[in-house]
C-alpha cells in the first residue's frame, strides 16, 4: 500500500561552522565559530584563513601577527606564511570547506 | 577597558584552571590583570625537586604578539637565569609565538631548570660549574633549593599570619 504525499509548504533551516580542524584560533583562543577579540558578529565579519602550510587562524589574528613581525611565519609550523586560495565550486569537501 | 590582550589573558587564566598544568601555577593580581605572579616547582627526580620559585610576568598591551617579561623573584643558581632574575630562554626572546599562553611558557621555564643551555651563559659561573664540575653545580643548586624554602618563610602573607 502506499501514499502520495504532497508537499504544501516547507521550511528550510541551514547551519554552517568553519571546519578548520581545531575548535578555537590558536592566537586569540577563541572558537573559530566565534569571533577574534575585535570582531563585533560571527560568520562573515570574522573569517577564518588558511596558510599553505595548512594552519588556520581567524584573519585578523594572523594578520595582527604578521604586521608585527619582519618574517612573516606561520606561528605553529614556523614555515614562511602564504594565504591559501580559497576553493572555487565548493564541490570539494577538503579541509578548506568553508561553511555556507 | 577590554583589549585583545586582556581578552587573552582571560582565556588563559581559564586554562591553567580548567587544565592545571603540572608543577607550575599563575594568577593575575587582582587590581592588574597585565601582571601576574607565577610559581614554579622543581621538577621531580632532578636537583630541583622541592625547589619553590616564584615569578612575576608583565604583559603588554601587544600580547600575544609579543612575549611577555618573565623574571624570577626567588634567587636561583643557574646557567641560563642572570642575577636580577631575567631569564635567557629563545621562545621569550626571538622564537616567541602568539600561540604559546601563560601554561606553554611556564612549563618550558620549567623543563629548562633540568635541562640548561650552557652555550648561551647568563650566568656564567653557573656555566662552568655545569660544564666543569658537575658535582660542585648539583651541591649548588641544591643550596638555592633549600634556600628557596628559607625565601617562602619571609613572604608577607607569611609574616602577618605569624604576627596573627
Amino acid at each position: 500500500m502506499t501514499f502520495e504525499v504532497r508537499i504544501k509548504k516547507w521550511h528550510a533551516v541551514a547551519s554552517w561552522t568553519w571546519n578548520a580542524g581545531d575548535d578555537v584560533c590558536g592566537i586569540c583562543r577563541m572558537p573559530f565559530d566565534g569571533c577574534p577579540p575585535d570582531g563585533k558578529y560571527p560568520g562573515d565579519d570574522s573569517p577564518v584563513v588558511w596558510g599553505i602550510c595548512t594552519h588556520a587562524f581567524h584573519l585578523q589574528c594572523i594578520n595582527r601577527w604578521l604586521q608585527s613581525q619582519t618574517e612573516q611565519k606561520c606561528p605553529f609550523c614556523r614555515r614562511q606564511w602564504e594565504f591559501k586560495q580559497a576553493v572555487v565550486g565548493g564541490e570539494d569537501e577538503s579541509e578548506d570547506g568553508a561553511g555556507t | 577597558m577590554s583589549t585583545a590582550a586582556r581578552k587573552r589573558l582571560i582565556r588563559d587564566f581559564k586554562r591553567l584552571q580548567q587544565d592545571p598544568p603540572e608543577g607550575v601555577n599563575a594568577s593575575p593580581q587582582a587590581e592588574n590583570i597585565m601582571t601576574w605572579n607565577a610559581i614554579i616547582f622543581g621538577p621531580d627526580e632532578t636537583i630541583w625537586d622541592g625547589g619553590v620559585f616564584k615569578l612575576s610576568m608583565e604583559f603588554s598591551e601587544d600580547y600575544p604578539n609579543k612575549a611577555p617579561v618573565v623574571k624570577f623573584r626567588t634567587q636561583l643558581f643557574h646557567p641560563n637565569i642572570y642575577a636580577d632574575g631575567a631569564i635567557c630562554l629563545d621562545i621569550l626572546q626571538n622564537q616567541w609565538s602568539p600561540i604559546y599562553d601563560v601554561s606553554a611558557i611556564l612549563t618550558s621555564i620549567q623543563s629548562l631548570l633540568s635541562d640548561p643551555n650552557p652555550n648561551s651563559p647568563a650566568n656564567s659561573e653557573a656555566a662552568r660549574l655545569y660544564n666543569e664540575d658537575r658535582k660542585e653545580y648539583n651541591r649548588r643548586v641544591k643550596a638555592m633549593v633549600e634556600a628557596s624554602w628559607a625565601d617562602d618563610g619571609e613572604d608577607e602573607d607569611a609574616e602577618e599570619e605569624e604576627e596573627a
